[in-house]
């Protein structure tokens, strides 16, 4: 895969070189001089273009005519928009995918400009902590289309409704699928005759709104 | 009509300043307070401070019911955004974005703005002042918005007497526009014959009318010796 990105904070040169790591070419534009300087030290010195992310010819020198994916990472929000609608426009990158700085904008992240995901840091945080403070001990693990979904880990202690109970019994919400359940190190594979025990590890796939119905059941 | 002006720069405040004066109802958004020191005392159009790209600063300059926005800061992508939302979303019947750095002008062109380049103008205009051949052809009467056309006006020397108009032209990036001789004005033919002390206008490129000027200098040069 060939992604593009534009800008080199923190994000996106963690992107990057998350990239690099898994074989994947990744190349990046920035023009301020003082993340260059960081940029250089992380990544390697081919994948790193010096410029505005918006000129067109700089992007055409990057790339941009090959690239699978086009990850709009610019401190601005109206130069991602930008960005996102030029990469579309006029050199058909299949896949738009911009950061929003303020959440204020996010309403203007849509189709009209050609972003195909927009992804709210601040609202992505913010929302992770007020799970984490209402979910007790049940721990997100991964994010799925876009918050949608959750993978979520959570150990049954003492006294929990679930304990003893076979998964096939247990009073499951709606839009929520058992994964694997870890026994003393080990997976065991989640069928309805598996019954909980006293510190089991369940791993499971819910619906954010389920999310605490689930976390009921387990603690 | 209400114009909703973006950027409250120089550019911005004249703008709101000249629109108010003509009658206009004006609203101008910028979201520096201190931006709006430099509008004319006089001006009493509406005041909107905020960042322009949130649905609150657009509502409260109700961009909904306006009939022209121009977007007039100094960050291309800003005006190339608001111009695409004010056509898009609000279908506002005027939309102009202002182009501040020249590289940045391809990012308007995808948009399919009407652009205003004021630094390619401004730069344009300084430029023919300064390189004019001494008593020659004084600034262009007008100059595209971006910058690359412009009209002129040109003096036809006597070495050019009784030839025809295309021979001038022949080859070069440049259009006639009219032709006066004495009091009457009329749109030249092709062929039409010159006569010393016309004054022809022509629509050019800069590297048009420079070729033109150096024909009209060689001819009188070479009749004069």
């Amino acid at each position: 895969m060939f992604v593009l990105i534009a800008g080199g904070g923190r994000t996106a040169s963690e992107l990057g070189r998350f990239l690099v790591d898994q074989k994947h070419e990744a190349h990046l534009i920035e023009d301020r001089p003082e993340v260059l300087a960081r940029l250089h030290r992380e990544l390697p010195t081919e994948a790193i273009h010096v410029g505005s992310a918006i000129d067109a010819v700089l992007l055409e020198h990057a790339g941009i005519r090959k690239c699978d994916v086009l990850a709009a990472c610019l401190p601005r929000d109206a130069d991602n928009l930008a960005l996102c609608y030029l990469a579309r426009s006029r050199f058909a990158v299949p896949r738009t995918i911009a950061c929003i700085n303020n959440p204020y904008n996010a309403w203007l992240f849509d189709e009209a400009f050609h972003v195909d995901v927009a992804l709210n840091q601040s609202s992505i945080l913010a929302t992770l902590i007020q799970e984490e403070m209402s979910l007790g001990d049940m721990m997100t693990l991964l994010k799925l289309r876009r918050g949608k979904f959750s993978f979520v880990e959570e150990k049954i202690p003492a006294g929990a409704p679930a304990v003893g109970r076979r998964i096939s019994e247990l009073p499951l919400p709606r839009n929520c699928v058992i994964a694997a359940v870890i026994r003393r190190g080990e997976i065991e594979i989640p069928r309805g005759d598996l019954a909980l025990q006293e510190d089991d590890e369940v791993l499971a796939i819910v619906e954010a709104q389920a999310a605490s119905e689930l976390a009921r059941l387990f603690s | 009509m209400y114009a909703v002006i973006v950027g409250c720069g120089q550019l911005g405040a004249e703008l709101a300043s000249r629109l108010y004066r003509a009658g206009h109802e004006v609203a101008i958004v910028d979201q520096t307070p201190a931006a709006f020191q430099t509008l004319d005392p006089a001006f009493r159009g509406r005041i909107v401070e905020g960042d322009v790209l949130s649905q609150d600063v657009q509502r409260r300059a109700e961009f909904q019911r306006a009939d022209a926005v121009a977007a007039v800061t100094n960050v291309d992508t800003v005006n190339a955004v608001i111009a695409h939302v004010a056509r898009m979303r609000y279908r506002v019947d005027k939309v102009v974005a202002r182009n501040y750095d020249p590289r940045i002008l391809t990012l308007h062109e995808t948009f399919g703005h009407t652009v205003v380049a004021s630094t390619v103008w401004g730069a344009r205009n300084f430029e023919e002042l300064l390189s004019r051949p001494a008593g020659g052809a004084a600034q262009p009467l007008f100059v595209t918005p971006d910058g690359s056309v412009a009209v002129h006006a040109v003096g036809i020397p006597a070495g050019w007497d009784g030839r025809p108009l295309e021979q001038l032209l022949a080859g070069l990036e440049v259009s006639a526009v009219s032709l006066t001789r004495g009091a009457r004005s009329l749109l030249p033919a092709a062929g039409a014959p010159l006569a010393t002390g016309d004054i022809v206008h022509l629509s050019a490129t800069r590297t048009g009318i420079e070729a033109l000027r150096g024909r009209l200098a060689e001819r009188s040069a070479s009749c004069s010796s």
